[in-house]
């Protein structure tokens, strides 16, 4: 299998690159009280904000670092800037935005995105954001779209009541250092029975040497209005520790409608530890599209609680795991509510010694009852030097709870390679086109642009492994 | 919450010591006693962290036991009724009452007694077989309280190239308030041998009904088995402690090439169950068959954790655990396969399926896989919760047989794979009587949803 895998260049470098910028304002490596208070104050934040972070800050110092996943000992927190400024001011017009910013998007392709059919863009570029463009007719519906620090000023009450309210700072050790040092990400307000007709879409990308980036996301979606909302990532290669550590809070109000999907693809010296979590109120529906390709190493289960009857969840988590890296991704789904409903499938592909883990909880609680759950996980090993885990948990606490599981590991199948290969392709593209097709599941839900770019992100990704 | 050390006011050095001595122990045995002592005082309670959140001691009293001394010389034996057996021996509370070798058995060199029983000139070939701790799980804090503390070790040594046809009957009766047994027993099967054990777990003889006030007791055990190349095992058995006891078991097997191991295991009985089963498949070949069933009611807890290893190539694990539970009962039921990067043409399957019958009852399956082999022929797993289907409940009133029963006959057909692999028709049979009687009075008597399904 190996013999000419050389033969195939690893192009990944070609989308590492990094800018050198001047910084506005940079705050001291390691974390401090002072750097909470630093944050804060550089911010102008009204004060119940500061005392949450100091909350939060005195919460990670006691929280244990977790044990059941291992390598998050190598994160020297002390080697991390928590927090960076690029420019002073949120840019409304494309035009404004500084020429080395621009630039970088530029290679990204940002605009002829938003040029095709975005519905808004925030572009998050570092810690904050410094790109915005919301069309003018969403803007007429009264959805916002705009930076969590923005939303923070300008909807102090709507941001207060949700804030930290579905991802408590005490939730874990990351969800508490995320609370203490947060700057950017977005905050998006549907009102009710507002249908945002196109997905809202924010490109996030870190820059800078052991840069932390600790953006927090706020979604609140009223009574029977929908959103689809995407955040894709790219990063630059830097041979120590980046940090990512986000937080993504939802808030699926009665018979909402919300979507939230998510290409990760940080380069492979990033720590990406998120924690995802959605409320899912009465007859609402809540879907999690999350696929991981980069980082070192993802630890992040995007969850729903189903809190209102009749509530439904769909999580779709696809995972692949090159050389170095370790994708410990999942999903939880835990009904609170009669009549809830929830499914999860789950994708991984491990390679080039890679460990994909799946990691997955689903609960039922004591008065949800006629509950119907399902989590499906596939795994495929393309080499023995990769490893494949899958941990479900599995808590039923009422007795009508309807509830299947099933896993199964394996490797691409010889006779579907032999076969593709009598119609003429290589052996190469045949494996590509059966990996292709396992995380199928998963591509169709993109839209259109996003599932050409995922797939030929998987090309690229196998045409190192795969010989 | 489990990550902090047994707490067992029994378990002391002093004590150790004692039970060795007393035992007439040589030196090593000794050192394998205070090796484990050591281990359980530095051992989380639970040391797979996957599976910390999931042990549940709250209803244990470990304070309350205050475990048998060695007993002394076994009881005098009276000639016991073999009822189709090969062999039998009887645990009665803190020692053996009854040892009878069937003429087959004995004909074929089977031989069944304590460790002290081993021949002086042979106590190497004890020392072979459980030297180093090798017998059991190095990271479990309760295999090492059974390596520690235990007051009777038992060996049934199946000889290489023998092959019984009758079963091995274990048998352990223990009940008394505040007393506990810890014994560990070790399985020999030499290349080729073939046997079947059947261990049969009851309440105490005297029949008096338990009183949730009084004093817990105890059963803390181990099935360390070593099958050798070629060797065959099958192990059956029925746990049925009473409603005081608490019973803690450690099964470990490893296999060599060719070697096969079916286990049938079914837990009505006791307060509280945990049992652990370690399956090291390391002979190329070599299977393990798993059936697994526990049915509770009242608080019973079952914590059910099996762990399989595949080592070798080619070889085969089928793993079924399947939970009843009834009232505020409760199970977690884990399972861990890993298949070692050795480990190709592997084909493995867990299953983990539970049953909840009333609203209080509580369920948790974790069915975990880490895999490093993708050569294999099947690794997969799968897992179900739900309650007794009606669509199987109104096909059976169709035919005219009525709710309650309707019910109960679907429960008793969802634990059937353990009882049709019971070895001898008397224990199958007493199986199906327990598994019956622990199907609820009151139910038999309509309620108010059979009145209106009438």
């Amino acid at each position: 299998m190996t013999s000419t895998r050389d033969a195939v260049r690893d192009r990944r470098d070609e989308f590492a690159f990094h800018d050198d910028l001047i910084y506005l304002h940079e705050v001291k490596r390691g974390l401090t009280r002072a750097t909470v208070e630093e944050i804060s104050a550089l911010k102008n934040e009204p004060d119940w904000m500061l005392q949450f972070r100091l909350r939060a800050y005195e919460h990670f110092l006691k929280r244990p670092m977790p044990l059941w996943t291992d390598g998050l000992d190598k994160i020297n927190f002390d080697k991390i800037v928590y927090y960076r400024k690029p420019s002073e001011r949120e840019e409304k017009s494309w035009e404004d935005v500084p020429e080395q910013i621009k630039d970088t998007f530029e290679r990204l392709g940002i605009p002829e995105a938003e040029r095709k059919f975005l519905a808004g863009v925030g572009a998050q570029y570092d810690s904050e954001v410094v790109y915005h463009s919301v069309k003018e007719e969403l803007t007429k519906l009264g959805v916002v779209f705009m930076g969590t620090d923005q939303a923070l000023i300008e909807f102090p009450d709507i941001f207060r009541k949700y804030f930290g309210t579905v991802v408590p700072p005490e939730d874990n050790k990351f969800s508490a250092l995320n609370s203490a040092v947060w700057s950017g990400g977005s905050f998006v307000y549907v009102p009710k029975g507002v249908e945002v007709p196109l997905p809202l879409q924010a490109y996030f990308r870190i820059n800078g040497e052991n840069t932390g980036q600790f953006e927090r996301t706020l979604i609140v979606v009223e009574d029977g209005a929908r959103v689809h909302y995407i955040e894709g990532c790219t990063a630059p290669i830097y041979a120590t520790e980046s940090l990512h550590v986000a937080v993504v809070e939802v808030v699926a109000l009665a018979r909402s409608k919300v979507r939230y999907t998510t290409i990760q693809n940080w380069s492979n010296d990033v720590y990406n530890l998120v924690t995802k979590r959605a409320h899912a109120y009465e007859d609402s529906t809540v879907e999690w599209i999350d696929a991981n390709t980069g980082s070192r190493k993802t630890v992040k289960y995007p969850s729903i609680y189903l809190r209102g009857r009749g509530a439904s969840a769909d999580i779709i988590s696809v995972a692949v795991a090159g050389k170095g890296q370790h994708q410990d991704t999942g999903a939880k789904a835990v009904h609170l509510a009669p009549d809830t409903k929830s499914r999860i499938v789950s994708k991984s592909v491990s390679k080039d010694g890679g460990r994909a883990t799946y990691r997955g909880h689903v609960k039922v609680a004591p008065g949800a009852t006629n509950v119907v759950a399902s989590v499906r996980c596939d795994a495929l090993m393309l080499d023995d030097e990769s490893r494949s885990d899958t941990y479900p948990y599995i808590d039923i606490q009422e007795d009508d709870t309807s509830l299947s599981h099933e896993a199964t590991v394996g490797k691409i199948s010889q006779d579907q390679v032999f076969y593709l290969m009598s119609r003429g392709l290589t052996e190469n593209e045949a494996q590509n086109l059966i990996v292709q097709g396992f995380l199928e599941v998963f591509t169709k839900e993109l839209p259109m642009e996003y599932a050409i770019e995922f797939n030929r992100l998987v090309k690229l990704e196998m045409e190192g492994a795969l010989g | 919450m489990s990550v902090a050390p047994l707490k067992l006011p029994f378990l002391t050095e002093e004590q150790v010591r004692v039970t060795s001595q007393s035992l007439g122990e040589p030196a090593w045995l000794l050192d394998e006693r205070l090796d484990a002592l050591g281990r359980v005082g530095r051992l989380p309670a639970e040391s797979n962290q996957l599976f910390t959140p999931y042990l549940d001691l709250r209803q244990v009293r470990f304070a309350d036991v205050d475990p048998y001394a060695p007993a002394a010389r076994p009881r005098p034996q009276a000639a016991t009724d073999l009822e189709g057996a090969a062999a039998l021996l009887h645990v009665d509370e803190d020692g053996i009452v009854e040892r009878v070798l069937g003429p087959e058995a004995a004909a074929a060199g089977l031989k069944i007694g304590t460790f002290g029983d081993v021949p002086s000139d042979s106590r190497q070939l004890l020392r072979t077989w459980i030297g180093d701790g090798s017998t059991l799980p190095s990271d479990d804090a309760f295999a090492q309280v059974a390596r520690a503390a235990f007051t009777l070790g038992i060996v049934v040594h199946v000889p290489d190239g023998v092959r019984l046809e009758r079963p091995i009957v274990l048998r352990s009766t223990l009940g008394a308030a505040g007393r506990g047994l810890i014994v560990r027993t070790l399985i020999v099967l030499g290349e080729g041998a073939r046997a079947s054990i059947l261990e049969e777990q009851l309440p105490a003889a005297d029949g008096t009904p338990h009183d949730p006030q009084a004093a817990q007791s105890l059963w803390w055990g181990t099935s360390e088995v070593r099958l050798g190349d070629g060797a065959s095992l099958d192990v059956a058995s029925i746990q049925d402690f009473g409603a005081g006891t608490v019973a803690i078991v450690n099964r470990d097997a490893r296999l060599g090439r060719d070697a096969a191991l079916r286990w049938s295991l079914a837990s009505i009985g006791s307060l509280f169950h945990k049992s652990r089963i370690d399956n090291r498949l390391e002979g190329r070949g070599s299977s393990v068959h798993q059936v697994e069933i526990g049915f509770g009611s009242g608080a019973q807890i079952f914590d059910l954790t099996s762990y399989t290893r595949h080592i070798g190539e080619d070889t085969t694990g089928d793993l079924l655990s399947k939970g009843v539970f009834l009232d505020r009962s409760r199970g977690y039921i884990k399972g861990l396969i890993q298949i070692n990067q050795t480990a190709r043409g592997t084909d493995s399957f867990l299953g983990e399926f539970s049953m909840l019958l009333d609203r209080k009852a509580r369920s948790v399956t974790i069915p975990s896989l880490e895999i490093d082999q993708p050569d294999v022929r099947r690794a997969a797993h799968s897992s179900s919760a739900g309650p007794i289907d009606e669509s199987q409940v109104f096909y059976l009133m169709s035919r005219g047989i009525d709710r309650e029963t309707a019910r109960k006959q679907i429960v008793l057909g969802f634990l059937e794979p353990v009882v049709s692999r019971v070895p001898l028709a008397r224990a199958q049979e007493h199986l199906r009587e327990l598994l019956e009687q622990k199907w609820p009075a009151t139910a038999s008597a309509p309620t108010a949803e059979t009145q209106t399904a009438a």
